[in-house]
This record gives structure tokens, sequence and C-alpha cells, in this order.
């Protein structure tokens, strides 16, 4: 029976997911050397096994890399979020067929709960695994498995480390646990932060397995009930549940750093204003209603000067529909402007979201039905219309202004699994 | 205005309009379907399924034309027989898994097209099996 065998906990990860969606569907990027830039074409944020070889570093700036990049022959490309969000989507729909619960932790990793058979074994599980996401997907997974979701990550870990693991770890069945712990700084436990680790080491304690072993008194002195959680998960207690179920988006926020840094008033205003049109757009799609907005500006990380705001405005009556939200972002954004900093990143954010109810409203602002009707007919058509002509059909005045802040996404791939029109294309050649 | 809506819903139910209702009910009430999704007919592994363009016509003998689109299912295992998707040499390139004197290879559906053996190209990799090909009359 099930309910009687031993459940297990792996944490499955996409090995260079970004590159690896970018290499399994085009043929000319196989074996060869990628790497993936973070929005506005900054930081090198993934890396093909290839790239990894040449020794190209993880969150250098491009330019700082661009010629030797160039060099090496290396392709290089900005995020596709789309192609990754789709490929994403595909893996952890395919993961849940293979086990019992699944919580998808990020883009590209996942903790589920597994039994273990008879012979206790989960290696043959996790082979078939990583090869049926390799075969359907082209991506090729770590899978680390132990008795909760802590030891799981570890192990996680470890098949990365262990040459001969083959992406597959089990913590729970090993003989030499001891070694293997050992091996694992403390600072790269999960759920140990910077100043924790600072303290563990000063009293001594270097590794997973110090940790395991450290008198609990101590811990739960100076850590208290996370710190002795993290504890006995360490030593295979369970204490953290799979969560199974998606907490409901209680925000939607539409952010993006710009190319160029804006000065100007209405530069910001306009940036704004297409991020509401999007979160606008995205409510409906999902049919949520906001009933209080927020936008926020800031400088950059990098820059001397240091600059945030944000603004923020309760609704009476909650709303998705693009009119009345632009007219509050755009008011919105003349209060956290200022003309003395450069900013370079913007954003809306929707929260208290609610389902979006037909026609209902509050008694103090009460329209006559035909009004709210005709709008939202409106709006309705518009989504149709951009969703039939790719985003390209229909906009609001204010988000046609020419532009010279837009994201810089000079090296998109134009492949694409989601857009007809950027499909993989088979080029036939005839004999020579 | 509802005109255009009918174009964007993947899945889009009937509903008989307002002035029909007001006055008898339409004996078609009850009969009313929803209307035909292909993704759910053509499509028994969403997940693994990817759409992909031809350019040329090396599969002609075979019913697949120039620009037509393709549907592959990546979960299948490629049986000889099979029209399938490999990538050979960095490129990707469709034709009929094919066995002839006990060896596989891939043969093209038109005499003017290289066929491939296994033998003379080690970088071949089957990437997918085609499920359908969808052409366009206009």
């Amino acid at each position: 029976m099930k309910s009687s065998s031993i459940e297990a906990i792996a944490l499955i990860d996409a090995n260079n997911f970004y590159a690896s969606c970018e290499q399994s569907i085009n043929p000319y990027l196989r074996n060869k050397p990628v790497v993936i830039l973070s929005n506005n074409d900054g930081c090198i944020i993934a890396r093909s096994p290839e790239a990894r070889a040449l020794k190209i570093k993880m969150g250098t700036p491009y330019f700082k890399d661009k010629e030797r990049l160039n060099k090496l022959g290396v392709t290089v490309f900005s995020s596709n979020y789309s192609l990754y969000g789709d490929i994403s989507r595909r893996l952890m729909n395919l993961l849940r067929n293979h086990c019992e619960e699944i919580e998808i932790y990020s883009i590209d990793e996942a903790f589920v709960s597994i039994s273990r058979p008879d012979d206790k074994d989960l290696h043959p599980w996790a082979r078939r695994l990583r090869s049926l996401i390799y075969q359907n997907l082209g991506i090729t997974l770590t899978i680390g498995i132990g008795e909760n979701k802590l030891r799981a990550k570890v192990a996680n870990n470890l098949a990365k480390k262990i040459d001969y693991s083959a992406g597959i770890f089990d913590l729970a069945r090993t003989k030499d646990e001891n070694n293997y712990l050992k091996g694992i700084s403390v600072d790269k436990l999960w759920g140990i932060g910077k100043q924790t680790s600072k303290w563990l080491k000063s009293k001594g304690i270097k590794n997973a397995k110090e940790f395991r072993d450290m008198e609990e008194n101590e811990i739960i002195k100076k850590l208290g009930i996370v710190g002795r959680r993290l504890q006995l998960e360490l030593k295979g207690y369970k204490c953290l549940p799979i969560e199974k179920r998606k907490k409901s988006k209680r925000e939607i926020q539409v952010s993006r750093s710009f190319g160029t840094p804006i000065t100007k008033s209405e530069d910001l205003t306009q940036a704004l204003a297409i991020y509401a049109i999007k979160a606008s757009a995205k409510m409906r799609s999902q049919n949520l209603q906001t009933s209080a907005i927020s936008v926020f500006t800031r400088t950059s990380k990098y820059s001397s000067q240091n600059y945030q705001r944000s603004a923020y405005k309760k609704l009476i009556n909650a709303t998705n529909n693009t009119n009345t939200i632009l007219k509050i972002v755009v008011a919105l954004s003349k209060e956290i402007y200022n003309p003395e900093y450069k900013l370079s990143k913007a954003g809306v954010l929707m929260q208290d979201l609610t389902n979006y109810e037909y026609l209902q409203q509050s008694i103090i602002n009460y329209k006559p039905q035909k009004d709210i009707q005709t709008s939202e007919n409106l709006m309705k058509t518009i989504d149709s219309l951009n969703k039939r002509f790719n985003n390209k059909a229909i906009t609001w005045a204010i988000a046609k202004k020419p532009r010279e802040w837009t994201m810089n996404r000079n090296l998109l791939s134009r492949t694409s699994t989601t857009n007809i029109k950027q499909i993989p294309t088979i080029v036939e050649k005839k004999y020579n | 205005m509802d005109f255009f809506g009918s174009t964007s819903e993947k899945l889009k139910i009937p509903l008989l309009s307002d002035s029909i209702s007001a006055g008898f009910p339409s004996p078609a009430d009850d009969y009313i379907e929803e209307n035909i999704d292909l993704n759910e007919h053509l499509i028994s592994n969403p997940f693994s399924t990817f759409f992909l363009r031809v350019k040329g016509d090396s599969m002609i003998n075979a019913g697949i034309k120039d620009k037509d689109l393709i549907i592959v299912d990546k979960s299948l295992t490629a049986k000889p027989g099979n029209i399938i998707i490999a990538m050979i040499d960095g490129e990707f390139t469709i034709k009929r898994l094919s066995i002839k004197n006990n060896e596989l290879f891939l043969k093209a559906e038109n005499h003017n097209y290289p066929d491939f053996s296994f033998r003379n190209h080690i970088d071949i990799q089957i990437w997918g099996v085609v499920i359908y090909s969808i052409h366009s009359y206009l």
C-alpha cells in the first residue's frame, strides 16, 4: 500500500535553464557556448556548459566581457522570458505526472514528494525522469533526494558537486553521510543567512555536519525556533510540508529597468502609463480587479545617487479598467518624480486584488450601468484585438510617443514556442 | 464589438443571445455543445508538443509542402516509417525514418534532396516525431 511506504522529498532543478531553453529549440546552438544576459543586457545570468568550460563567469557585466565573448565565438542572448516561461510551464506539468505532490519553487526548480518503492531505491525513478525530460524538452535535470526539503536541497548540491553522481544523489541512502555533510559549508545551507553563518563560524561551526551535531540549546538561544527547525531538518525530521497550492496572487507588478536613465517628468509618466496598460490587461486576463494602486521609481543600485519614492492610492471601487487606472497612475507619477535624479527603474503595483464580478460596485460612486457596460466592452475588444495581433493592434496614445528609455534587448533570440510567427523553421537544402 | 471577441478565446462556449431567450426557449438549447478545439483533438501530449514551419519541398511525396505548419510530439519514440525532425550539423531537417538492408537512415520524400545515413553522420539527433502537417489552400 502506498500509505505504508516511506515518502521521500526530491528537489529537482534544471541545469543552465535559460541557456538550455535556447539550445533545445535551436540546433545551431547545440554543443556550442551560449550565454544569456539579464534585463537591459546588463550581466551574464546563464551559461551553457560549453560557455562554463570557457571560464566565463556568472554576473560579469556584458560590456566588460563583450570582446572576449566575441573572440571565443560565444552566442549571446538577451533574456527571452516568454520562451523560458513556456518551457518552465511544460517542465512543471511533466514533473507533476511523475510524482505525488509538487511545489513549484521557482522558474526552474520544484520540490516533489514520492514514495519509495519496496527496495527503497529511487535511482531508477530519477534516471527515468531525467531521460524523459531530456527527450521531451532538451533540459537536463539535477535531482537531489532526502527525507525532507532541506536534505533534498543538500542532496541536490551534492549531485552537482560529485562528478560520478550523474545528476542524482540520494542523501537518505548514503552510507557516508558525515563525509558528504562535511563538504557542505554552513553558509551554503538553505535558510542560513550571512549573519547567522558568521556567528556559526565564530563558534567553530564550519560545515553542515558540525551544524547538525551542534548543542541544540546553543542554537535555540541564538537562532530561536527557526534555527532549531533547520537543525532538526538536517537530522532528517520533516518540519516543512510540500506546499501544493500556490498562494493566490495578491498583487500584480509590472516594472522594468530603463535602457537609458530617465530625467524628464513626461518620460517617467509615459513609462508608468505603459506598465499600467500592461498590468490592467494582465488583471483582466486573470479575472481580477484592484482596489489599491501604487507606483515606484528609483535610481540605479550602482550609481552614487540614492533616491527611491513610491506613491499609493486606495480606490473606492475596485477596477481593472485601463482608462480609470491610467488616470490614477499618471497623477501618482507626478508625486514620485524628482528632477534631480537619474531614474533607472520604475514600476506599478496593483494590490488588494479580488475576483472580478460583473458590474459589482459600491453605492457611493454609482454610475448608470450602461456606461460601465460600454467601457467594459471596449476593454474586451481591445484585449481580443491585441491577443489576435500579438499586442501590436491597439493601445493608448501615451504609449505610442517615441521613447528613448526602453529596455535594451538587442540580442533577443527570435525563436519562440508560443508565437506562431516566430516558431522554428526547418530549411531544407537540395543537392548541391 | 463581440465580433472580435469570438477569435480570442481558446475555447468559446456559444451562448444564445438575450433576444431569443426573452421569448420562447430555443428547441436547440439542450443540444448546444462546445466548439471544436483542435488542440484538444490533435494533441495528446500538449507539454511535449511543438509547432514548426517547413521551408522547401523535400517531403512533397509525403504530402508535406513548402510553408506547411507541422506539429511535432517530442515524447514519442521514433519508429521506422515515422516522419521525424532531426538535428544534423546544427540544422533542423524533416525526413522519413527508414530502413534499408537492416540499417536506419533518413529519407527525403523528393529525389532532389539528399538522404542521410547514420553511418556517415555522427551528429544526428532525432528531435521529435511529426504527428500532423497543416497546409493552407489559400
